[in-house]
């Protein structure tokens, strides 16, 4: 008995020291993080997370705004912003991964998507052990929140922190800014062929919103219904604002001309935006809406 | 007596392709466990074998390559039997698994799924029902009263094809935007949704055990219905377990990857070519070759461009379109 007491404490050293060596390291916090997520999990690390892979271009953008930039060791096809992140290896589509890359750069946290990612792929690492958080962000409030989770979770809380509150703060100057604006009745153009734009739900619709904007088919059942353009017709927008794909010179809004009687094609409020802008729930959709206000302004100026 | 020494020697005659085609299949799933995203030196891959060797090799070769390599073996053996059992029991050289229009059902009912935001293994599920579903409408119309022949079998089969065809484009265009990429995998057919390989490898050897004893009977059936009646087999009863049977196999397999196309209507002939139409030799050959060109295809689809992954179906199309037209221009 005593033997086998003495051969434990003699194993249990060794093991002390090590973790005793862990805790003195410089710059690892080793403290238990925990954070919730959009799925409604409880999500805990026994230490912030050192090596993230991110499953969709928004959750790369999202990771590097809060501070976790150079933990990201994999991301999916499209991870284009900030440009550091076009060199980080990739793990597949992010709508089919390539699990056996994911797993070669053996992270300690992987972001899904919820909802874009296959969900058989994402469960099956739950399955093998990789702690997963499941990403949906809607909105401005998602978007901080996002950001301070991702703090917490990589160990930037500060970074995420002042990032979450200075864009809470422009979000709120922007919307004081146009609180009182006059209503202006807009076609978002999400796609030509077949013609889609975004209901109610959307936070493009709600960025529009934000500026006095108001979605013509805010009422729509799914979130980016596709429709006829008699429908654009019967409504009549002042403005039509599309992302196109992503090219200025897009025949998209020329081909609005062909029905003069829109009052949106009288007064020429025929506008494009740089769709990463607005088509990301990432912080640079601040931008996206001050693009979408000014255009808003352009239009109310036509009158 | 005659008779017996001629099926002696066409049985040791048939022995030696099914050894070659076992042979390729352990090559096949030896390449499935080897080749990767990631590279794994050779002895290292022994050395997981072995029960040894690095974590993460052991997760990439254990849990990743080796359930994914025998599920696309299973599930391209299911579709190559069905696909020859289909060819004999329509007579038609044209006859694959979803001549009938099964993919269609399990399709329609797997977008369901997915549209409803379903679990993966509810997807599944739904897509075997709708198998079923399809099966027992085209038996029910088709069984009727009147005249029955395998053309009235067949009509039936293409004109509910063309139907659920019809429901599949209609749940395409209405469905989100997000959940079309998932859709489109399914139906074009994909390996990365396979979860436990146990299921279609045991209905595999199942089936093979059914059809085997049945080997010398279908091959007066292949012959025609009215030259089968004269020689004394019950037609119709046999008829009828063949289409029940080939659609359970489909839905097994179209239930594990989505309709994965190509194998059950070209490995069947392939072998025909090269091995004459013995379907004593042809349905065990069917098994072994369908899994052989999954397996391989598969292994191609997730290494081609990785990190990109492709779809399965793709790969088998690429692969035997190819191969199937080299034998038929060498065997006129």
């Amino acid at each position: 008995m005593r033997k086998n007491a003495r051969l434990a404490s003699m194993a249990a050293l060794p093991l002390t020291l090590i973790i005793g060596l862990g805790a003195c390291l410089p710059g690892v916090a080793r403290a238990k993080v925990c954070v919730g997520d959009d799925a409604g999990h409880e999500l805990c690390l026994e230490a912030p997370a050192q090596r993230i892979v991110a499953l969709s271009p928004s959750v790369t953008e999202l990771l590097f705004a809060a501070g976790a930039g150079e933990r990201v060791v994999g991301v999916v096809n499209f991870s284009d912003f900030p440009a550091a992140a076009r060199s980080i290896p990739q793990v597949g589509g992010y709508d089919r991964l390539d699990l056996e890359a994911l797993l070669a750069l053996e992270p300690d946290l992987v972001v899904a998507w919820q909802g874009g990612n296959p969900r058989e792929q994402v469960e099956r690492l739950s399955r093998l052990g990789l702690p997963v958080y499941y990403s949906d962000v809607e909105d401005f409030a998602g978007i901080a929140e996002t950001l301070e989770r991702f703090g917490t979770l990589a160990g930037t809380p500060e970074v995420a922190a002042s990032a979450a509150a200075s864009l809470r703060e422009d979000v709120a100057t922007l919307r004081a800014r146009y609180a009182g604006a006059d209503p202006v009745p807009v076609f978002y153009q999400v796609w030509e062929q077949p013609l889609m734009t975004i209901n109610g739900e959307h936070w493009i619709s709600r960025s529009l919103e934000l500026c006095g904007g108001v979605n013509l088919f805010a009422d729509a059942s799914t979130l980016a219904p596709r429709i006829g353009v008699e429908s654009v017709l019967a409504r009549d927008p002042e403005a039509i604002i599309t992302g196109g794909m992503g090219d200025p010179n897009s025949t998209w809004l020329e081909a609005w001309g062909d029905f003069p009687q829109l009052t949106a094609v009288q007064r020429d409020n025929l506008f494009f935006v740089d769709p990463d802008l607005v088509q990301r729930a990432t912080p640079r959709l601040l931008d996206g809406t001050r693009a979408l206000c000014d255009r808003l302004e352009v239009a109310r100026g036509r009158r | 007596m005659a008779d017996a020494s001629a099926d002696r020697v066409s049985r040791t005659r048939g022995l030696r392709p099914l050894a070659w085609l076992a042979l390729a299949a352990l090559l096949a799933l030896a390449i499935a466990l080897a080749l990767g995203s990631v590279g794994i030196a050779p002895d290292e891959l022994v050395a997981v074998l072995l029960g040894g060797g690095d974590a993460l090799y052991q997760t990439l070769v254990l849990e990743l390559r080796l359930p994914r390599a025998l599920a696309a073996f299973g599930t391209g053996a299911l579709l190559a039997l069905a696909g020859a059992l289909m060819q004999i029991l329509l007579r038609n050289p044209l006859a694959d698994p979803y001549v009938l229009g099964l993919s269609g059902g399990a399709s329609v009912a797997a977008l369901l799924a997915m549209l409803a935001g379903a679990s993966m293994a509810l997807v599944s599920g739904a897509a075997f029902v709708g198998a079923l579903v399809s099966i027992l409408i085209v038996f029910g119309l088709a069984h009727g009263t009147g005249s029955w022949t395998p053309t009235r079998l067949l009509l039936t089969g293409v004109v509910m094809a063309a139907g659920w065809g019809a429901l599949i484009s209609f749940l395409l265009a209405v469905s989100p935007v997000e959940r079309l990429p998932g859709m489109l995998y399914w139906l074009m057919g994909d390996m990365a949704y396979a979860g436990s390989p146990w299921p279609v490898l045991g209905v595999a050897i199942a089936s093979l055990l059914v059809v085997m004893p049945l080997g010398r009977t279908l091959n007066v059936l292949a012959r025609g219905g009215l030259q089968a009646a004269a020689l004394g087999v019950a037609v119709r009863p046999l008829e009828w377990t063949l289409f029940l049977l080939a659609s359970l196999l489909t839905a097994v397999a179209v239930t594990t990857a989505g309709s994965v196309g190509f194998v059950g209507l070209m490995v069947p002939h392939m072998l025909r070519l090269r091995l004459g139409n013995d379907q004593r030799l042809i349905l065990p050959a069917s098994l072994l070759a369908g899994g052989t060109l999954l397996t391989l295809a598969d292994t191609l689809a997730r290494t081609l461009i990785a990190p990109q992954q492709l779809p399965v179906g793709v790969i088998t199309a690429l692969l035997g379109v190819p191969s199937f037209l080299y034998l038929l221009s060498r065997s006129r």
